[in-house]
């Protein structure tokens, strides 16, 4: 539960990061788009039908938007000159903008077009643009295969001393002496990350503070008797709110009533690479489960329904509640390593195999 | 004549439906509750005010996106706020609330259902909201160039005043009239009731003084913009039968739907006329908004000061029309449910101001891309013949 300095937040706040690396699947229009950028050629596709046929979309796209027909599939060259149809001036530009200055995005009718598409002009300031602006297109010097390689427009005769940029004719003769391919391109890569953040609810307060201090903490419906495992201040089965009052503190040891072993595949982030055992925790004296658990000394093919567990707690001075947010499904990492097998002669499978939530 | 299709005894199909119940959080631009924990005091609320029990709701439809609140299946959590069990018939749209309503509504009318519960949430403070959006454009031109939402309605704004269907003071009178009517919604964001309660002077001094702030994305200025908002809403559904006994015993006065549909535009943004919502039109058409008598309130999902023009525009709503009495996206957007709450706004205009007919929008997407039109009325079609 690292605590904000945002302070303005009033109580803590946890933060986690989400971040995904998409590989997406381009097809032969937005393929063929992204390997003619290569060459410094911009490209549209014909729509076909009897309504809005003929006319150029760029962005090329597979079926034309207005008819649901597809589109011809042929790419034809459009700009690399084009108009401002509409623009707007983005002053302080962040990490996720294509460019680092302030620029503006645009709707820029590419001649030989008949729609427009949203890209960056790079015009020095927001006075440069207006309707009816004439610009041309930037190109990546070092194309990396991405829709990207177009990289942004400037006002007709700007002078260019982005030295990462090239015109048309500069891309264009680049690619025929370095031998481009004129395949469409088949993936492109997006790495996606997200940061959220939000306030510690006072359930999630409770438990953690109780869990640093070695105790498991549960909360008791007083209608439907079911005790939730952390603390939710609600009870899901009855949709009514309960509060500190329903908490009870609860034994750390019980009987394993399911199981499965994990196979890591391995994906960015993953920290696991041998198969690894989660059990649920069925909790002696009170009707709390507890899932995904980690066991401690007892080998995957060991681990059974009916087996006799014990919580094995973290030295007080290594228990941290970082883990411990609003959303946890009973989460006691940070504070109890895992579950031992405590000895005892196992329980009936039969009472214990239905019990895994 | 099997019992499971339309007609059989029982059942009626087409049905009329009405809202019977409804419910609005606060809204703030950071809820320290949980998202679930704001759906539960939601349905509590709808469900106390409609004088069903949650054991008598047939079927549950709820709106969320889990990528506002970063986790996987936050949808099936906020399950937790309605009390699903014994197991009950559910759904989820990765939409708005108002699409909720949506497919709730049609399964009323197919007739197997008669009571529906709706709800629809966001947190969008947890995430970086602007970030989300970014990511919900399309992935391979859009996205990767980074086009935030406001940037993307800037470039709408702009062809709208190019097109000279509205000048940059059209759109600041949008925002001062928001702003002066979140100052006396208690459901609106304490900030922007607190700007609208400080304007000093008549509407048009207030409109001087908002041209003078800095543009954000031009020519959008900040209070162009909505807040970020946390909040949840909840709508209880009744067909004829159920509404009526609940208005004779109960005291319940429904609000009757008489029309809902939604129509999608292309996604680019430069491939459709961003001065008009072509959507919007056929929605209301569709709707049968021109079926009735006037409509007295229209609560707009404008989430920008310009998409409120052009609405208005696209609906045909008469001068009369009062447009968003609430502040509507402006005084309050909580995303994922801000089309709902428009819903609520239309309905209270009939339950509790005695208006006669009201409409109700809400919208998805980049520049108004997807749109659905409610119409509400205190009578329904059936009485209305
Ligand atoms: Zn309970």
């Amino acid at each position: 539960m690292p605590v904000s300095a945002e302070t303005k937040y009033g109580p803590s706040v946890t933060t986690n990061t989400v971040e995904f690396p998409y590989r997406r699947s381009l097809g032969p229009v937005v393929g063929g788009f992204v390997a003619a950028l290569a060459r410094g050629q911009i490209t549209g596709v014909r729509s076909t039908g009897v309504r809005g046929g003929g006319r150029v979309l760029c962005p090329p796209l597979e079926y034309d938007p207005d008819t649901g027909a597809a589109t011809d599939g042929e790419l034809v060259d459009v700009g690399p000159e084009g108009t401002v149809r509409s623009w707007t001036w983005v002053a302080a530009p962040d990490a996720r903008h294509p460019l680092d200055r302030p620029f503006a995005f645009a709707l820029i009718q590419l001649d030989g077009a008949d729609t427009a598409m949203v890209h960056a002009v790079d015009a020095g300031g927001e006075d440069a643009l207006r309707a009816g602006l004439r610009v041309t297109a930037r190109f990546r010097a070092q194309p990396k295969g991405r829709t990207d390689d177009l990289a942004y427009f400037v006002p007709e005769g700007t002078e260019t001393t982005d030295p990462d940029v090239v015109d048309a004719a500069a891309a264009a003769a680049g690619a025929a002496a370095a031998g481009v391919s004129t395949e469409p391109v088949q993936t492109m890569e997006f790495w996606s990350s997200l940061t959220y953040k939000e306030a510690v609810s006072p359930a999630t307060a409770r438990y953690a503070r109780s869990m640093l201090a070695g105790t498991l903490l549960g909360q008791k419906c007083p209608t439907c008797a079911k005790v939730f495992v952390p603390p939710r201040d609600f009870c899901s089965i009855d949709g009514i709110r309960l509060d500190e009052g329903h908490d009870l503190a609860l034994p750390d040891r019980g009987v394993i009533t399911n199981f499965t072993i994990v196979t890591p595949v391995p994906y960015p982030g993953q920290k696991e690479t041998e198969p690894f055992v989660r059990v649920s925790v069925l909790l002696d004296d009170v009707e709390a489960l507890m899932g995904l658990q980690p066991v401690v000394d007892i080998p995957n093919e060991e681990v059974r329904v009916g087996m006799r567990v014990e919580a094995v707690w973290l030295p007080e001075s290594e228990r941290n509640a970082e883990e411990f947010g609003n959303r946890g499904w009973g989460s006691t990492t940070g504070a109890i390593s895992g579950w031992r097998a405590t000895g005892e002669p196992d329980l009936p499978v039969e009472r214990y195999i239905d019990r895994v939530f | 004549m099997s019992a499971d299709e339309p007609g059989a005894p029982g059942k009626t199909f087409g049905e009329p439906v009405a809202i019977v119940g409804y419910a609005v959080s606060p809204m703030s631009e950071f809820a320290e509750q949980t998202e679930v924990q704001l759906c539960l005091d939601v349905v509590t609320a709808a469900l106390a005010s409609s004088g069903l029990g949650r054991k008598e709701i047939d079927f549950t439809c709820s709106g969320s996106s889990d990528y506002l609140s970063g986790g996987t299946f936050t949808f099936v959590a906020n399950l937790d706020a309605v009390g699903a069990w014994p197991p009950i018939r559910e759904s989820h749209v990765e939409m708005d609330g108002a699409w909720a309503l949506h497919e709730a509504w049609v399964r009323l009318l197919i007739g197997e259902e008669r009571t529906a519960l709706v709800f629809g949430s966001g947190k969008a403070s947890t995430g970086e909201l602007s970030r989300v959006l970014t990511l919900q454009t399309d992935p391979y031109y859009l996205a990767p160039l980074g086009t935030d939402p406001l940037s993307l309605a800037a470039l709408q704004a702009r062809a709208l005043l190019e097109a000279g269907k509205a000048t940059e003071r059209d759109l600041a009178a949008v925002a001062a009239r928001a702003r002066r009517a979140a100052a006396t919604n208690p459901l609106a964001v304490p900030a922007v009731a607190a700007a609208g309660a400080a304007a000093v002077g008549d509407l048009d001094a207030e409109i001087d003084a908002l041209l003078a702030a800095e543009y954000v994305r031009s020519p959008l200025r900040a209070h162009d913009t909505p807040p970020v908002t946390d909040g949840a809403c909840a709508v209880v559904l009744a067909t004829a039968t159920v509404a009526r006994r609940l208005a004779a015993e109960q005291g319940i006065t429904p609000v009757w739907i008489t029309g809902l549909e939604h129509f999608v535009e292309p996604h680019q943004p430069g491939m459709r006329d961003l001065t008009d919502s072509v959507s919007t039109r056929r929605a209301g058409e569709a709707a049968g908004l021109a079926d009735g008598g006037p409509v007295e309130v229209a609560e707009l999902s404008a989430l920008h000061s310009h998409e409120e023009i052009i609405l208005r525009g696209a609906l045909g709503l008469p001068d009369t029309c009062e447009v968003n009495p609430s502040g509507g996206a402006l005084a309050a957007n909580p995303t994922m449910a801000t089309g709902l709450v428009r819903v609520v706004e239309a309905a209270r205009a009939i339950r509790e101001r005695g208006a006669r007919r009201t409409l109700a929008h809400a919208t998805s997407g980049p520049c108004l891309q997807q749109n659905l039109v409610c119409v509400l009325d205190e009578a329904s079609t059936e009485e209305a013949r």
